[in-house]
């Protein structure tokens, strides 16, 4: 003790300005296993299927100014995209916002993603001041609009894609605003499912409160800013020492949607990735204007894409923040159909997130060969059927998302049949499918030879038949990769895979002509026919392993 | 059914772990015999013969063993292994391929280059059968005699060692099923046959496929395995009245394990839960938490109603098993959980385990990475001079070295390093429990804790103070638990349909009869295994959610008739309160499956069987959340100061937390009597596990042996 006096008053005056690295590790797993905990309430709680059996939602801990700190990433799609839905909520409700209050938001131009995004945020405060935040956003079945679902790949507005919510607030000083629920209620078409989720958002918002509280009380709340100052920095750092341990280079690369969502030409997707010492820049300045269509990527999107391929093409286990954002500079001008103008439609901007992801991850495998990665598909079949049970005859959406073959890498093979890149959404089983809604699976079967060849061989493709059953149904579908030049691409010598395919059949068994979107009245007894494209190969085909070549023929992979 | 024999008879339980076979025979006058023996993973067997004349030697005569539990790794090995049989699939046409595309997701999301998940059947061993059923279970397409017959021959051509069928909405109706099963025994005699709806009657086809594949390649697995066991229990004279126990936490007769083969999956971290109900319910404890922490993980299960839990399903190498199975939460904590400080300057701990070889550096076997088992060791709660089970004795300077370079990247001195990781650890923990209950709306307060494994006794007391438990329990062989929970278990069948609708009252009676026919057909085979009348006890419930939501909530029924199902809608509804906050009050409610299970109680008499067997799940008064008072440990009329001889030292301390290091009483818990009481600080040695009582805490001993730890008050 006589000699520890010294230090013990350095070490408190260190202390002072940076917590110790037992306390800063201690808090900060607790407020991501809070994130998680927000996410476990609203997953197990929630109606839509597209939240609970696709975990389209995320939540996310802020600090006072709207920096995302600690988030549960459930869904790359998500990743980052709340926090600029906060900075809107303090810059529209400023010295209004109070203990209790929930706020609402999904306006694309506002800090949202898509209107089907609903986010819900709460402030925490301590002590009387405003501390933080805690929020949730998710992807609700539908949000009103022109067609059931929500989305419409040839929408040409933002008006036409339902409710537009800048924030609101949904409660005020713990009680629900009767007229936010009242407005919702009347514009969507299921609202029991719409404000049922919008409790358990809420809900969840309530325990990442709690928790918050809780570990202010644990460790004061001085500490625990400092906590989430130094959250963001250690992610800075992390990704900066990635970074630095990478050979400097630059790269570009591109790709193409198959139109422009309304029946248009083919939409430009372009990057030119520059990494220099500790920094990348995305430049995506060399992609096409707005489109017509709904395919355009508001900028919360655009944002998430970028920090979604900066964790896969660095260290997918690490958890991010919006630390990353300090390392990564993304250049894009206004007008651009990845930093889109008002009132340009967006609600199919997945399918142009998903080719970004892709476009960047092919820029990065050129700049850094030797952590080369196959392309995945990008067809994401996703489609909305306007349906009836089967059982009760209530009307209802049948929303569908269906996956293919991801890129085999230096490592192995890629994966069969699975959703790829920013979205996990899994495939709707044919005992749920056939039991919730009128229609018939025919056929599910992954597609042998829909893969790119390589020493490593892409993963294959799904073919889903589905019949309409009982009476005629509205169905919106959308698709990607039916160009065969747009095909998921081989690197290293790998070969490419294969295009996507839908095909229409009338009850008559007759074709009908359609393209990669369409918005149909389909007859009973009508089939659609979604053939999903295989991921690409790695290296040359020569040099695969015999062993794995038998084991291909064993599993009649073509 | 039970021989009566002169002279003493004797339970055992044999826990066959990663490292050790651990047995334990306890006798009908209350004496108890163990013995540790490294497991044997080529042919378990091996060590379980070793194990049982290691008792035999200790005066356990096979003869005398009237009954033997074995918690086995058997299956769960041939799965993680691939060394399953070669199975060959029936599907519906059109349907071969859903073991291929599975969920349809990636089971990590961010990695680019996971590898491909590994088959279950080639794809060349799957065959399709003409036939459908609709989404209501109407025939769409019927299955012919003829066709049932091609497809035998077609599986018969691929000469598979078992067979599965699962085919579309066989929940509904498994008359094809069933039909196409006939067909396979005419072609196929001798070659097992597993039908999707015997053994899980769940919708869903890519998990009920899961689990038929999974049952089928186990069979002749776990069937040679048992087979081979009996064979050795003759061969030594000892009556072969085996019974193995299932993940769900119950036991099966030897002779029936292996047609269930997919229900063993969990067996082994199964016991020491088993275990944790039997020892609280042998207090009258009903509110528990187990706690079980070895050399690379840490189990966590919450007993609410003096039960354990179940989850309808489990996870093997990402493949889907439809079986009830323990609810237990696994963090990979345990005392080889390596700590490091990453390249941004983080301190991390686990999951990186230096597992039983090298193990902690400190065990001097080579490993020279720190571990919490070197934390500890640095900070002086495992003191390195006491010797150790295995002979193992710590290296006190090999410990330290191998924190030091922790410390430095941290710059803190190593007892810092050694504090922030044991706290770190501890933290973890501290995660595992609160999500096993806070986070279900479960307040810890009022549950005892149950710590075994290793490395658990060594954290009681931290988590005592942590989550403020009623009391923290140390059983008398924390290293042995897992064995001797195998002999306290009940014989347990489960049963499940699918039903998926409306909760209207018309529903009521066809889910009323369904639990009364089930419940015969469970208690005509309990019988058949031997189990009187009496001792038989059902457990009804059903899944239930809110309609249009995707995950349900298990909700029992109680009283098991038309009255029980009537409160369905209520209970649900006020689970849904508490577990998550909101509930709407107009929302239909919808069952999705109904569930039985029967209890089966084995009339033996061990010392470490409690006598009455816990009451069936939910019959009883819950005692709620309310924080009773502290508790008494039974069998001593007042708590003295242990005698000096049970002092064997002092050791150099830095209790968790604490800023300096001081010196601490260490005891030997083997001349810690009945009627023992310790104050905190104190070190409790003995040769399976050390505990830690820090200030402000006492350990009482009570008269099994049993160490209660609580706050001072």
């Amino acid at each position: 003790m006589r000699t520890g006096t010294g230090s013990a008053r350095r070490g408190a005056r260190r202390r002072a300005q940076a917590i110790d690295p037992i306390t800063f590790e201690l808090a900060s797993a607790a407020l991501r296993a809070t994130a998680v905990e927000m996410g476990e309430v609203l997953k197990h709680s929630s109606y839509s299927p597209i939240i609970r059996e696709m975990d389209d939602f995320s939540c996310a801990i802020f600090r006072a100014d709207g920096d995302l700190v600690a988030q549960a990433d459930f869904i790359p799609a998500q990743l980052g995209a709340m926090s600029l839905v906060v900075k809107e909520i303090i810059e529209r409700w400023g010295a209004g916002i109070a203990p209790g209050d929930a706020y609402l938001a999904n306006h694309p131009y506002h800090g949202a993603m898509h209107t089907p995004d609903l986010n819900v945020i709460m402030p925490v405060f301590l002590g009387g001041r405003l501390f933080g935040w805690v929020g949730t956003a998710a992807h609700h079945i539908d949000v009103g609009g022109v067609r059931p679902g929500t989305e419409g790949p040839d929408l040409g507005e933002i008006y036409a894609e339902g409710l537009l919510l800048p924030p609101v607030r949904l409660y005020r000083g713990g009680a629900e605003n009767p007229d936010v629920f009242a407005i919702v209620g009347a514009a969507v078409r299921d609202p029991v499912s719409t404000l049922s989720d919008l409790r358990a958002q809420r809900a969840a918002c309530l325990v990442g409160e709690r928790r918050v509280t809780e570990l202010a009380g644990r460790h004061g709340a001085r500490v625990l800013a400092s906590v989430f100052d130094q959250m963001l920095d250690a992610v800075e750092r992390a990704v900066r020492l990635d970074l630095a341990g990478l050979p400097d280079g630059a790269a570009e690369a591109e790709g193409f949607l198959d139109d422009d969502g309304a029946g248009g030409p083919p939409t430009r997707v372009h990057v030119r990735l520059a990494k220099h010492g500790d920094r990348l820049v995305a430049d995506l300045s060399g992609s096409a204007p707005q489109v017509r269509g709904a395919m355009n990527v508001p900028w919360a999107s655009t944002r998430a894409s970028v920090v979604y391929a900066v964790r896969a093409m660095t260290d997918p286990a690490r958890s991010t923040n919006d630390g990353v954002l300090r390392a990564v500079e993304i250049t894009c001008p206004r007008g651009t159909v990845l930093n889109p103008d008002p009132p340009a439609a967006v609600s199919v901007r997945h399918n142009t997130c998903q080719r970004l992801a892709d476009t960047l991850i092919r820029a990065a495998s050129e700049i850094w060969p030797d952590r080369a990665i196959a392309s995945s598909t990008v067809a994401f079949f996703g489609m909305n059927l306007a349906s009836r049970s089967p059982r009760t005859g209530a009307m209802s959406v049948m929303a569908e998302v269906v996956g293919g073959g991801t890129g085999a890498h230096a490592a192995g093979d890629g994966l069969d049949g699975v959703d790829t890149y920013m979205a996990n959404v899994g495939l709707m089983p044919v005992e749920v499918a056939e039991s919730s809604y009128s229609v018939r699976i025919l056929r599910t079967e992954l597609i042998a030879g829909s893969q790119g060849d390589g020493t490593f061989r892409g993963g294959l493709g799904i073919r889903r038949e589905y019949q309409v059953l009982g009476e005629d149904s509205a169905v919106t579908f959308y698709s990607e990769q039916t160009d065969p030049r747009f095909a998921p691409r081989g690197a290293r010598g790998g070969g490419d895979g294969s295009p996507s395919k839908i095909t229409v059949l009338g009850p008559d068994g007759r074709e009908l002509p359609v393209g990669s979107k369409a918005s149909l009245v389909l007859a009973p007894g009508s089939v659609i026919r979604i053939e999903t494209s295989g991921g690409g190969g790695y290296g040359d085909p020569a040099g695969r392993d015999p062993a794995l070549a038998e084991a291909d023929r064993e599993d009649e992979r073509g | 059914m039970v021989s009566e024999r002169a002279g003493r008879r004797w339970v055992v339980g044999v826990d066959v772990g990663g490292t050790f076979t651990d047995a334990i025979a306890a006798s009908s006058d209350g004496r108890v015999v163990v013995a540790k023996v490294p497991s044997t993973p080529q042919d378990p067997g091996d060590a379980l013969e070793r194990a049982l004349r290691e008792l035999s030697g200790q005066g356990v005569s096979p003869g005398a063993i009237q009954m033997i539990f074995h918690g086995t790794t058997v299956a769960t090995n041939a799965l993680l292994t691939g060394r399953t049989a070669r199975v060959a699939l029936a599907t519906t046409r059109g349907f071969r391929d859903v073991l291929g595309y599975r969920t349809g997701s990636r089971p990590l999301v961010y990695d680019l280059t996971q590898p491909r998940p590994r088959q279950l059947v080639r794809r060349a061993d799957r065959v399709e059968v003409d036939e459908r059923l609709s989404g209501l279970g109407e025939v769409v397409t019927p299955l012919t005699r003829a066709e049932a017959d091609r497809a035998a021959e077609a599986i018969a051509a691929l000469r598979p060692d078992a067979v599965a069928v699962c085919l579309l909405f066989s929940y509904l109706d498994d008359a094809h099923e069933r039909i196409l099963g006939e067909a396979l025994a005419r072609r196929l005699p001798g070659i097992p046959v597993t039908l999707s709806a015997s053994v899980a009657r769940e919708f869903r086809e890519y998990p009920r496929t899961s689990t038929a594949v999974i049952n089928a390649g186990l069979r002749p697995v776990v069937g040679r395995y048992l087979l081979g066991l009996g064979s050795r229990l003759r061969a030594l004279g000892a009556p072969s009245r085996l019974h193995i126990m299932q993940s769900n936490g119950g036991c099966l007769p030897a002779e029936r394990a292996a047609e269930q083969a997919h229900r063993l999956v969990l067996s082994g971290p199964a016991a020491g839960v088993a275990g944790t109900a039997a020892l609280g319910a042998s207090y009258g404890l009903r509110q528990l938490v187990s706690l079980d922490m070895g050399g690379t993980s840490l189990d966590v299960c919450l007993i609410p109603d003096g039960v354990p839990p179940v989850a309808p399903r489990q996870e093997i190498d990402g493949s889907p098993i439809l079986a009830p199975s323990v609810d237990i939460v696994t963090v990979g904590a345990g005392g080889g959980s390596i700590a490091r400080v990453d390249r941004s300057g983080r301190l991390l701990v686990g999951p990186e385990s230096a597992g039983a070889r090298p193990g902690p550096a400190a065990y001097g076997h080579g490993g020279d990475q720190a571990t919490l088992t070197d934390a500890h060791v640095v900070a002086g709660t495992l003191p390195a001079d006491l010797p150790l089970a295995g002979a193992l004795t710590l290296d006190a300077d090999a410990a330290r070295a191998a924190l030091e370079p922790v410390a430095r990247s941290l710059g803190l001195e190593a007892g810092e390093a050694a504090d922030g990781i044991i706290r770190l650890a501890v933290a973890q923990m501290t995660a595992a429990l609160r999500r096993v209950s806070v986070q279900r709306g479960i307040d810890p307060r009022g549950y005892a804790l149950v710590a075994f494994g290793g490395a658990g006794p060594l954290h009681a007391g931290l988590l005592l103070r942590e989550l403020g438990f009623r009391t923290a329990l140390v059983p008398r062989f924390p290293g042995l638990f897992a064995a001797s929970g195998l002999t306290s278990t009940d014989i347990r069948i489960d049963d499940s349909r699918t039903v998926l609708a409306p909760l209207a009252p018309g529903l009521a009676g066809e889910l009323a009869s369904w639990y009364a026919a089930a419940g015969r057909r469970l208690a005509a085979q309990l019988r058949r295994d031997g189990i009187p009348r009496g001792r038989i006890r059902l457990a009804a419930s059903a899944d239930c959610r809110f309609a249009g939501q995707g995950y349900e909530l298990s909700v029992p029924v109680t009283p098991r008739g038309p009255a029980g199902v009537a409160a369905l809608a209520a209970r649900f509804r006020e689970l849904h309160l508490r577990a998550y906050g909101h509930a709407d009050p107009d929302q239909p409610v919808e069952v999705v499956t109904v569930r039985l299970s029967a209890f089966g109680a084995l009339p033996v008499a061990g010392a470490d069987r409690p006598a009455g067997d816990a009451a069936p799940p939910g019959d009883a008064a819950s005692a709620g959340d309310a924080a009773p008072p502290g508790l008494e440990p039974p069998g001593a009329a007042g708590f003295t100061r242990p005698g000096a001889a049970a002092r064997i030292g002092r050791a150099a301390v830095r209790l968790p937390g604490a800023p300096a290091v001081r010196a601490v009483p260490v005891y030997d818990r083997e001349r810690l009597g009945a009627g023992t009481a310790v104050r905190g600080p104190a070190i409790i040695h003995q040769l399976d596990a050390t505990t830690v009582v820090l200030p402000g805490q006492r350990a009482r001993v009570d008269d099994r042996g049993t160490m209660w730890l609580e706050e001072r008050r």
